[in-house]
């Protein structure tokens, strides 16, 4: 075992660097592919990240009549609690809206405010944004109930926005990831193509099938990697100098997912490319 | 050691290549295969190492059937089997003594016996000094010869060469004819398919003639050509 395990790192370095050509071809392939592979998974999760965001953002507000009685607004709330669609709510007095309404209005129309002319509100948060419009019309005619407000036309658009812009995302790194891997493949076969002669001289001397494969796949193995790594560094880099912020911002997390799939698919791709590519010539 | 009955092949493409071949070689024995290209010399070989299959009848080796070896026995049985070819197929890239290590490395051969065993096979084919050269750094009777030890490196039952000499001249033919027989004296059985004719004829050896896939020959001490009222 130790001496095999000799022969096949001897093996595998020999190779890498007697068909450096091809090695250099493979590495780049690999960095090139899995370079966009990352970098179109990074911009997915900017924007998913920035619609988990937006979700965050998006309130209803139900506000009740000055006129309402504590019964009125104690049923409201009881509702607003028991419907699935209504994440959380917080229920703001007459007092304490009155308080916010001076942040809002001129000073001079302030000092004719009372309290008692100031409506109660329940703020409530949907569990998804587009619920938003359920809320409203669920409760816009309860007895009691002032108005409901909802930032109703730019959830619509901004939710579409996303959508398409993930899914643009996620299609394009599906197809980058499928065109990368048949790269990588067909790389891989032709330098194992221009050594089939080798491959039947060493099945003619009684080697088997692994002590044969072994060295190959550990080179597809290494090839993966370094192109990997190259991928990782672009990622990195752009991530570091990515042009959008706060709600679009990446963060560490996303970067080290994304680097750990990218690894991933290349070592995957180059040693198991490997392995398929040989297996043809091997059936001597 | 070697045992052939009844065996016939035929290839994919309809043609035939051998029809009820019966033949029994013995260990030890240097045998002969003889008869123009397409009459099913190569294929007798390919069947021996099992890169075909029989159709009909049974190959013995060693007292082994071979074609109801698994595939993964393969391997082994190849590694009792030296091989010598017309095209040397050394491994272009290693150097002359990677290429009869590797024979050795792939049975898992310690470095310590590769490291001592080499050496003098190389100093047996006359090559002692050229070790670290490439394959494309040689004369061609060197890299036959050089073909020669890596088969022969871990003492095979069998060696197995198709038209060894084919691409060599006279002198080269000769010393790898000499290397042939003595490896025959330790007790390896050789099966030399050829169309050296002198060859042949000087040795007087066993001589298996093959003819459309058909045995039409088999003699003790034979020479090339069909001699008279044999037939």
């Amino acid at each position: 075992m130790r001496n095999y395990l000799r022969y096949a790192l001897r093996e595998t370095l020999t190779n890498l660097w007697r068909n450096r050509m091809m090695t250099i071809a493979a590495v780049l392939t690999v960095a090139v592919s899995l370079s966009l592979v990352g970098s179109a998974l990074l911009l997915r999760q900017s924007a998913a990240q920035a619609s988990a965001q937006w979700q965050l953002g998006t309130r209803v507000t139900v506000w009740m009549a000055p006129t309402a009685t504590s019964g009125e607004i104690s049923s409201v709330h009881t509702q607003l609690r028991q419907l699935p669609i209504v994440k959380s709510c917080v229920f703001q007095s007459q007092y304490k809206d009155y308080l916010q309404s001076k942040s809002i209005l001129p000073a001079s129309e302030w000092t004719l405010l009372k309290p008692g002319d100031v409506p109660s509100s329940f703020i409530c948060t949907p569990t998804v944004p587009n619920d938003a419009f359920t809320i409203q019309a669920t409760f816009q005619h309860e007895p009691g109930v002032y108005m409901v407000t909802a930032p109703e036309q730019q959830i619509r658009q901004m939710n579409h926005t996303i959508r398409i812009v993930q899914v643009v995302f996620i299609v394009l790194a599906i197809v980058l990831m499928v065109s990368a891997t048949v790269l990588i493949l067909n790389t891989i076969r032709m330098a194992i193509f221009s050594r089939r002669r080798e491959v039947s001289v060493m099945k003619l001397v009684g080697a088997t099938n692994w002590f044969i494969r072994i060295p190959y796949i550990t080179e597809g193995f290494v090839q993966g990697l370094l192109g990997s790594a190259v991928a990782m560094g672009a990622v990195w880099a752009l991530k570091t100098w990515y042009p959008l912020h706060n709600e679009f911002s990446i963060g560490s997390s996303a970067l080290w997912g994304t680097n750990i799939v990218v690894l991933l698919v290349g070592v995957l791709v180059g040693s198991v490319g490997s392995g398929i590519a040989i297996r043809r010539f091997l059936d001597v | 050691m070697i045992l052939f009955e009844n065996v016939s092949k035929t290839y994919k493409n309809g043609t035939p290549a051998l029809s009820h071949v019966s033949v029994n070689i013995e260990k030890g024995e240097f045998v002969f295969l003889v008869g123009a290209s397409g009459s099913g010399k190569t294929t007798f070989l390919r069947l021996l190492l099992r890169e075909e299959f029989p159709d009909q009848g049974r190959i013995l080796e060693a007292g082994r059937d071979i074609a109801s070896l698994p595939k993964w026995r393969v391997p082994y049985l190849r590694r009792n089997i030296g091989c010598v070819f017309q095209d040397f197929r050394l491994l272009p890239n290693k150097t002359v003594t990677e290429n009869v290590a590797f024979a050795l490395e792939v049975i898992g051969r310690p470095a310590s016996t590769v490291a001592s065993q080499v050496p003098q096979i190389l100093e047996l084919v006359g090559l002692g000094e050229k070790g670290h050269r490439l394959p494309h750094e040689l004369s061609g009777g060197e890299q036959q010869r050089v073909a020669v030890a890596r088969a022969f490196v871990n003492r095979p039952l069998i060696l197995l060469a198709d038209e060894p000499t084919g691409n060599l001249d006279p002198t080269n033919s000769e010393s790898i004819m000499a290397l042939l027989e003595r490896i025959n004296r330790t007790g390896t059985t050789v099966v030399m398919a050829t169309h050296d004719q002198n060859m042949v004829n000087r040795m007087r050896r066993r001589v298996i003639e093959l003819d459309h896939g058909e045995v039409v020959r088999d003699q003790v001490r034979g020479v090339y050509g069909v001699p008279e009222g044999v037939l």
